[in-house]
């Protein structure tokens, strides 16, 4: 945010000719005073005397088993199933994932793997052998808790609501909003009242893993409201029930006593958007939350220190220079392998991100299922770096130019980050000119495959969330693959992991064309981000998973 | 004095449609697009367009304005693109919490701004009037996100005594208390520079008043000090009306800044997030609501004015 200071007026302050004082005015003067000034002290007296009790010390939060949570998004999610992400990975992780189930889910009560899928809304699921016809048994004995009950009706409802253009309850935004993840489904139908069977347009091997984050909500309350009514009421199976919302302020959830994944510990959950970082550490410093995301890293030491919980763990995150490989001298691949060398990932993690991220020597983030040790390429070489750019013809290195948003989603603290780089790079003779771009329209850009401002690179922080952002990013065609990046082998393995129903064997085929990936380097590999989030001392029982969602069942607030 | 506000009314049109097409101009030109800050990163190109053609963006630029402004003048200001809600509520509620902020704010600089500005116009030359000098000057000049920031850190975060962020609080939140323990801090900060202008303003009028002829002529004719002082302050009201009205309307748009430090939920709040997401309508609506409130507020003035002064009725 730009902090200059408005234009403070455009009045001219005019100093008036100074008439001759004379001592007979003195006691006039006095009076005046005397009569503007005691109003005008007493009213900013009253005013800055501190009003009712303010939330000092321990908080309203503390005295209650209360979470509130201060959120970076600038809004309150939308709170119909998928529209959630209209505020990101943030919207699902504090509001469809909470007020709602998939037929599968993430285990986030654990923070030392990364998280399996497992049974959602629906107990088992099998697949034919091309991995397009999917068959899943739902979950007996569970309700909406509006009463209506969970079964295949329901399920088809929901599917119906998201992707049967010819449904009534078709409803085209949340189609829109879940993207990627409901792209390639072709259509469901019930089997029996508690079966129902899903086929994909292709081979979709990690089809549960996307039905994680593909919401039900109940066919009553839809139908009652109406499709754009719906997010007004809120009805699911999840673990919190709505209570409230003040558009702008808060959200208040209450627990759902009879959630079948078992009841969550704490009663309440207050959602309130910060955007300002700042202000976000402040709310919590001064117990008006007890929950922060994504602190500033500069604050991460003192914030440790005054007995804070700075939790921080792996997740499918990753914050790279995507490079476009079409323009000289990036099309030599020893250019881009230089780059990566001419970095020093450990300085920028520990001076810069106060340890709140990983470094990154491969295309995988740590705790995404295709990361294996042995693939990580590069280091910290200056001299190296050199080498292979003289071996490519510049020996004195080369100007080139960088497009980088200065706020946005996931993109940590850009421009200390992106100077840091620019600096190491200088030492190896890349003289790189940053180019900052407001994130909006950053993203318009990117989605039709341009780096704005005609820049060689666009550093802009991705998630690998979803195996089919392997294909995003690094697929021949795909739009935001901004790099033009085009391997066939690479692509052969993508479609072959698509095809590959066993978990680890399709994790296998991804390193292996991670492998590939590093080595050509279409990226300069940085960071993987650590999710830094703060939690007040006495929030307790939470467990920091490696994911991007969080469970929000297993703490209290003592 | 009907005509002469009808007068002022007609003239206020042109002025809010000139803005509207300001303000749809400007969105259009710089880059960035609300399809795609809504949609994100792992949408399909499919989906972008099909959202396109139903919000009807698609559609040419002049239609897409000539629709919006016939809308907006049958009182349907259109739904948001990224809230996909009504807009007329989202507008409002935030323009009124604005309007809260922005009338504290106005009661704290002018209370401060009169005290400061007769100091230093009636004790010249003493310290009490340097000292209110270098404090008008100060708030003038310091910048209003430092001042955020240090009142955050003494007396929110360090003392306790004031909340940091938002309008209520979260638990058990609600009520004149708590809306006032919260106003405090954005409403000092919103005030400062207004307080500085207004207190730099009153000195240079107090001045002008106190040394014309007729302050000598009726202390010649033995009017008490009372009387004089009273006369004196009825000939700076003209002055002060006009910097009261035009430092309201600033206050009103000015305080997106302390409203997005302290959270608040008002209309600067609303229109700032509005732009990141390229949100049209709700930008539309709320710099319309904005410039009406401040073409109202003068409005207000040139009518009070007119009142005092039948001179400016001509």
């Amino acid at each position: 945010m730009p902090n200059e200071r408005p234009a403070p007026t455009a009045l001219p302050v005019a100093e008036s000719s100074s008439a001759p004082s004379s001592p007979r005015r003195r006691p006039s003067r006095r009076n005046f005073l005397a009569g503007v000034g005691g109003v005008s002290l007493a009213s900013v007296l009253a005013a800055c005397t501190p009003g009712a009790k303010s939330t000092s010390g321990s908080g309203g939060g503390a005295k209650a088993n209360i979470l509130v949570i201060a959120m970076t998004a600038s809004d309150i999610p939308l709170l119909d199933t998928g529209l959630a992400q209209n505020q990101g990975y943030e919207g699902l992780r504090f509001v469809a994932n909470q007020l709602f189930d998939g037929l599968t889910k993430f285990d986030l009560k654990q923070g030392e793997k990364i998280p399996p899928v497992i049974p959602g809304l629906a107990l088992s699921w099998t697949a034919n052998a091309a991995a397009t016809v999917w068959t899943f048994k739902l979950r007996p004995n569970v309700k909406f808790t509006d009463g209506t009950p969970w079964n295949a009706d329901a399920a088809i409802f929901n599917f119906n609501r998201y992707i049967n253009k010819s449904a009534p309850e078709f409803y085209p935004a949340l189609n829109a909003a879940a993207g990627l993840t409901i792209s390639s489904l072709k259509s469901s139908k019930k089997i029996d009242d508690m079966t129902i069977e899903v086929t994909t347009n292709g081979p979709l091997a990690y089809l549960p893993s996307n039905l994680t984050t593909v919401y039900f909500a109940s066919p009553t309350a839809v139908k009652a409201e109406g499709n754009e009514g719906f997010g007004a009421k809120p009805v699911g199976t999840g673990p919190f029930t709505f209570v409230s919302m003040t558009r702008g302020q808060q959200l208040v959830l209450k627990a759902n006593p009879d959630y079948w994944g078992g009841a969550p510990k704490v009663e309440q959950v207050i959602l309130r958007p910060i955007p300002d970082p700042t202000a976000r550490i402040a709310a919590l410093r001064s117990g008006q939350v007890n929950w922060a995301e994504v602190p500033p890293p500069d604050d991460v030491p003192t914030l440790t220190k005054d007995g804070f919980q700075v939790l921080t763990n792996s997740y499918d995150h990753v914050w790279p220079w995507v490079i476009n490989g079409q323009k000289k001298p990036f099309t030599d691949v020893r250019v881009r392998q230089a780059m990566n060398y001419a970095i020093n990932r450990e300085a920028l993690i520990k001076n810069v991100l106060q340890g709140t991220a990983d470094p990154e020597f491969q295309a995988a983030a740590r705790a995404n299922a295709a990361y294996r040790e042995e693939n990580n390429l590069y280091s910290y070489d200056p001299a190296k770096a050199k080498s292979l750019l003289a071996a490519a013809g510049l020996p004195n290195g080369f100007s080139t130019t960088l497009s980088y948003p200065t706020s946005g989603s996931g993109n940590m603290v850009p421009t200390p980050m992106n100077e840091a780089l620019q600096q190491d790079l200088a030492a190896v003779g890349i003289k790189v000119k940053l180019q900052p771009v407001e994130w909006a329209s950053m993203l318009t850009d990117y989605f039709v495959g341009k780096i704005p401002g005609n820049a060689d690179m666009i550093n802009i922080s991705l998630s690998m969330q979803q195996e089919g952002f392997w294909n995003t990013w690094f697929g021949a065609g795909s739009g935001p693959n901004v790099g033009k990046y085009n391997n066939p082998k690479v692509q052969a393995l993508f479609t072959q992991a698509a095809a590959t129903l066993d978990d680890t064997k399709r994790s296998d085929l991804y390193a292996q064309a991670v492998k590939y990936i590093t080595e050509d380097a279409p990226w300069v590999f940085i960071v993987d981000d650590r999710n830094p989030r703060v939690l007040a001392a006495n929030v307790k029982g939470f467990i920091e998973p490696k994911s991007w969602f969080a469970d929000l069942t297993t703490l209290s607030v003592s | 004095m009907i005509t002469f506000l009808s007068r002022r009314i007609a003239a206020a049109i042109p002025i809010l449609i000139g803005v509207s097409i300001v303000v749809f101009i400007t969105i259009k030109i710089i880059p960035g697009d609300p399809i795609a800050s809504l949609l994100g990163p792992t949408s399909t190109p499919e989906a972008r367009s099909e959202l396109t053609a139903r919000l009807g963006l698609n559609r040419a630029l002049p239609i897409q304005y000539f629709s919006w402004i016939g809308h907006t003048v049958r009182g349907d200001l259109g739904n948001s693109i990224a809230k996909q809600t009504a807009v007329r509520p989202l507008v409002f509620d935030a323009f009124k919490n604005t309007l809260i902020l922005t009338l504290f704010a106005a009661i704290l600089a002018f209370a401060a701004g009169l005290l400061l500005g007769a100091i230093a116009a009636l004790r010249r030359g003493k310290i009490s009037a340097a000292i209110s000098n270098a404090i008008s000057l100060f708030s003038i000049s310091v910048p209003q996100y430092s001042i955020a920031l240090l009142l955050i850190i003494y007396l929110a975060t360090g003392t306790g005594w004031f909340p940091s962020a938002g309008m209520y609080n979260a638990i058990g939140g609600g009520g004149w208390g708590d809306l006032f323990a919260h106003i405090v801090l954005p409403g000092i900060s919103a005030a400062l520079v207004p307080a500085g202008i207004i207190a730099r303003m009153f000195r240079s009028v107090v001045i002008d008043v106190m040394s014309m002829d007729f302050i000598d002529s009726m202390r010649a004719r033995g009017l008490s000090e009372r009387k004089i002082l009273w006369h004196a302050f009825h000939n700076t009201m003209p002055t002060l009306l006009t910097i009261a009205g035009l430092q309201l309307g600033y206050l009103l748009g000015g305080v997106i800044f302390v409203e997005t430090i302290f959270a608040w939920p008002g209309l600067g709040l609303l229109v700032y997030q509005s732009i990141t997401q390229r949100d049209l309508p709700v930008i539309q609506a709320g710099v319309i609501v904005s410039a009406l409130a401040f073409v109202l507020i003068n409005l207000i003035v040139d009518a009070l004015h007119a009142t005092i002064d039948p001179r400016v009725r001509a």
